[in-house]
């Protein structure tokens, strides 16, 4: 009768509402439900193409129709969500760190980096949107730093795209092809002159391409897909590659601890096995990205003077430690960024 | 609730289960309120200093976290000065003096406080933006209102109208006209009625009002997060700072700051209490 | 003992006074709301197939939903709370009454970070919501509760403003004349609380329908499960559906316009009965 507990009560009955049941034994329903947990960029590539013929594979295949529950924010925003309680089925995020993360939780108990092009479904470069025309002459990574030049990229607490951005620039710049000195002094003077002209920071890889849409800096470090998706959409952007850029590769991991609860590890399994097929990986291609088939890669993406991937760097757990730990390279070059202003 | 307590025998028992039923309603409603209010700010607390003082206080002067804090206290006094004195203009316009339009005036004061704020935020983007006509030509004089500070104080200024105006105009209504008539008809100047007769009662309820306004103002979220830009150091305010340690994984430095804003929060309740009965007792 | 005073023309500079407000008032509310109508107006099918989309309609029951939710609950609450607070008096009154009004100083996302502390899945309670099965965090559950928080007080507020100026007198009345204490609730208390539950029901509803920043924060704004017609627009102004993002947008100002009207009765001041 007392108030909290008619509470309790809806809640514990509004708490009972998922789809599947987890008896083993029983045959699953007809009608499933997937729960996706992604980054920001591929909301198109996801929601409009690959979802939809993974539900049509299905069904043709087993006969049950799946519907899907999605959730798109910052990389590493996503990452800690499904730590703290999302109950995702999948993880599609944007940096084999965030799914590293989950692992770290527990939540994740198999070798996801064994799978299908070791975890990868998705690859991208980082490039330098501009504004059509080029106006400002943007031609890499030096030029970022230039004192009539306004920058966007995202936050590196949040997003997967920012943490590509860094790396991309330290990469360049330590591997001698930003214009200077290759030494770790030289690297971190380049990132807080870029820093230190950025407008505005997102949460996001997509929200910090809106935001530039909206007309906001001259140049956003993004991913190449994220161009291409603003532009098919009739943004009005060019996009510039730099000289030396970074390999963006996406992984994608069934969350262990959550389809054993919701009874889904066939239909999750199913899934990511999916996005390795030339259909999904066709579907990756519309949306901008660059396949890890290449027999799928279209043709008429820029090459990349100096393509490095994340190995080159020493691998991601010494690049967190380098450029992302606390006080690392990155902090250290915000800081320089904010005292010169 | 309570009956009165006659000497029958029979009115004693109603008097019993009366008590019975208020102490149960007071029961149910402070567990109620308990829960839902007590307890997870507790657990606000007790995260913010889980980690000890030192990680708490760390969290606090980070220098990001002072940057916020300053300013949203900052925009927070702008928006309490500008509301509370057009919030008093606008409370003795619908009151005081007859004019069309009134009714449309007064629903127009009311209007932030059902729209919601990430409403309100992108209707200042569409005023604002950096490609609407206004937002070109302040770009063109190097001034910007979205994603800067003016707009973090335009989109206050917004969503706190209502809180003076709602404040000042019980008073203004209450007032009696005698004692105006009489002033007047001794002799003093407008200025002196002013001063002396309106003055006194409509200062509580201005005060009352404003510390409303920058309490709100400092807790405000919705709709800056559309249209502040979220600089670290420049357009970042307390509560976006503190989603982004949420987001960044965090939660013992999100936890930590939030008790300043808590704090701050706790600090000015019993001010605008005190200041509404203040304004509150002049009346009738 | 005070009564209206009596309304006057302005005369002189009073006008300038008069000028400035229109301006502030107009500057502020009405020139925002019709760029925002006519964004709106510029794609009307548009923004109509993209409302009556199913996620669109999801979000937008979701909110509806609620609120519901928030006003019987609260109602509930508001009504006991206000008797409680204004007609007894009892250790920890003082207490209660300032909890109560602290969800309106309390920033959203501090809500949905202090239920995510205490509900998460590391949460203080995480682990014995997860042994019972039970999910608050990014779950339906999650987000029932943020909205009854921020919407706690209204109702109270407005119930124990009117009791207070009511006083007991009635109420003696009816217990001398031998009413029990539920026929004196319901015969004499709550008539008279009609209009105070009006106003107390329009703000909980306007102020549940706006919540955002604490069901960003506890429900994650999934689509399909807790995506509310806040979040939704967030989502929409991400994906660059801005039909979308204004068409729910404009639907919300609608919707606070039609709680408004309820509203103006605050501007016939309770003072004159």
């Amino acid at each position: 009768m007392s108030p909290s507990v008619a509470l309790l009560a809806l809640l514990v009955a509004c708490s009972g509402d998922t789809a599947s049941p987890s008896a083993p034994s029983t045959a699953p329903p007809a009608t499933r439900e997937l729960t996706l947990g992604a980054y920001t960029t591929p909301r198109e590539a996801y929601g409009t193409a690959i979802l939809p013929a993974f539900a049509a594979a299905w069904k043709a295949k087993t006969g049950q129709t799946v519907t899907f529950q999605e959730s798109y924010q910052g990389s590493g925003s996503q990452a800690r969500a499904i730590v703290e309680g999302f109950e995702a089925d999948v993880a599609a995020l944007s940096l084999d760190p965030d799914i590293a993360t989950i692992e770290k939780a527990g939540l994740i108990t198999h070798d996801w980096r064994a799978g299908a092009n070791a975890g990868i479904v998705s690859r991208s470069v980082v490039v330098i949107a501009v504004r059509p025309g080029n106006p400002k002459g943007i031609k890499d990574w030096a030029d970022l730093a230039r004192d009539d030049i306004e920058v966007l990229t995202p936050n590196v607490r949040t997003s997967g795209g920012a943490m590509w951005n860094v790396a991309a620039i330290w990469g360049a710049a330590t591997r001698g092809k930003a214009g200077g000195p290759t030494d770790v002094a030289s690297a971190e003077a380049l990132l807080a002159g870029i820093l230190g002209n950025v407008k505005v920071m997102d949460k996001g890889a997509r929200e910090s391409m809106v935001t530039f849409e909206t007309g906001v800096g001259d140049a956003a470090i993004t991913y190449e897909n994220e161009v291409i998706v603003a532009k098919q959409q009739g943004k009005a952007m060019d996009y510039v590659v730099p000289t030396s850029t970074i390999l963006i590769e996406n992984p994608v991991a069934v969350i262990d601890a959550n389809v054993d609860a919701h009874g889904t590890r066939d239909l999750a399994e199913g899934f990511v096995a999916f996005l390795a097929t030339p259909e999904a990986q066709a579907a990756y291609a519309k949306h901008g990205l660059r396949p890890v088939d290449p027999a799928a890669a279209p043709t008429d993406l820029p090459a990349v003077t100096d393509l490095f991937t994340v190995r080159d760097l020493g691998g991601w757990a010494s690049v967190q430690e380098t450029l992302f730990a606390k006080d690392g390279a990155y902090d250290r070059a915000l800081a320089k960024a904010q005292a010169g202003k | 609730m309570s009956a009165p307590a006659p000497s029958a025998a029979p009115a004693r028992r109603v008097a019993l289960s009366d008590h019975a039923v208020a102490l149960l309603l007071r029961g149910g409603f402070g567990a109620y309120v308990t829960v839902l209010v007590a307890l997870p700010l507790l657990t606000l607390v007790y995260r913010g200093l889980a980690d000890g003082p030192a990680a708490a206080w760390a969290a606090i002067t980070a220098p990001a976290a002072v940057a916020a804090l300053k300013l949203s206290i900052g925009t927070g006094l702008v928006a309490a000065l500008v509301n509370g004195l057009a919030g008093t203009a606008i409370a003795w316009v619908l009151v005081r003096w007859d004019l069309p339009g009134r009714r449309l005036l007064s629903a127009l004061v009311d209007l932030p406080l059902a729209i919601p704020t990430l409403v309100a935020g992108i209707l200042l983007l569409a005023l604002f933006g950096p490609q609407t006509p206004i937002g070109g030509a302040l770009a063109e004089h190097d001034l910007a209102v979205a994603y800067a500070r003016p707009g973090i104080v335009l989109a206050l200024l917004f969503v706190t109208l209502p809180f003076v105006v709602r404040a000042v105009e019980p008073v203004l209504h209450e007032l009696d006209p005698a004692e105006e008539e009489a002033a007047t008809t001794l002799g003093a100047g407008r200025w002196l009625t002013f001063r002396h007769v309106l003055l006194p009662p409509l200062l509580p309820a201005v005060a009352a009002g404003t510390v409303q306004v920058f309490a709100r103002s400092v807790a405000e979220f919705g709709s800056l997060a559309a249209v502040s830009g979220n600089i670290p150091f420049q357009t970042l305010t307390a509560p976006v700072y503190i989603l982004g340690e949420v987001e960044g994984g965090s939660p013992g430095s999100a936890a930590a700051v939030s008790l300043v804003l808590l704090a701050v929060a706790l600090a000015l309740q019993p001010l605008s209490h005190a200041l509404a009965r203040a304004a509150g007792s002049r009346r009738g | 003992m005070a009564s209206a005073p009596g309304r006057s023309r302005p005369v002189g500079a009073a006008w300038l006074v008069v000028a400035a407000v229109a301006l502030y008032v107009g500057g502020l509310l009405v020139v925002p709301l019709l760029a925002l109508t006519r964004a709106v107006l510029a794609d009307l099918p548009g923004v109509a197939s993209a409302l009556t989309a199913a996620d669109a309609l999801r979000a937008l029951a979701l909110s509806v939903g609620l609120a519901a939710i928030s006003l019987v609950l609260n109602g509930v609450a508001g009504v006991t709370g206000a008797l409680v607070l204004t007609r007894q008096r009892f250790l920890g009154r003082r207490l209660l009454d300032a909890l109560v009004d602290l969800p309106l100083a309390v920033s959203p996302v501090m809500t949905g970070l202090a239920f995510l502390l205490l509900f998460g899945r590391n949460g203080l309670l995480g682990p014995v919501l997860q042994s019972l099965g039970v999910k608050i965090a990014f779950a339906l559950p999650g987000l029932v509760i943020a909205t009854v928080f921020v919407t706690l007080p209204f109702m109270l507020r407005e119930l124990a403003l009117v009791l207070e100026e009511l006083g007991t007198s009635e109420e003696d009345a009816a217990s001398t004349l031998g009413a029990s204490a539920w026929q004196t609730f319901w015969l004499v208390t709550l008539p008279n609380l009609r209009e105070g539950l009006t106003l107390g029901a329009t703000l909980t509803v306007a102020r549940a329908l706006g919540e955002f920043g604490a069901v960003l924060v506890l429900g994650g704004a999934i689509t399909g499960r807790t995506d509310t017609a806040t979040t939704f627009i967030h989502n929409a102004m991400e994906e660059r559906h801005t039909t979308s993002a204004y068409g729910m947008a404009l639907v919300l100002a609608a919707a606070a316009a039609a709680l408004l009207l309820l509203l103006q009765r605050r501007s016939q001041m309770p003072g004159v009965k």
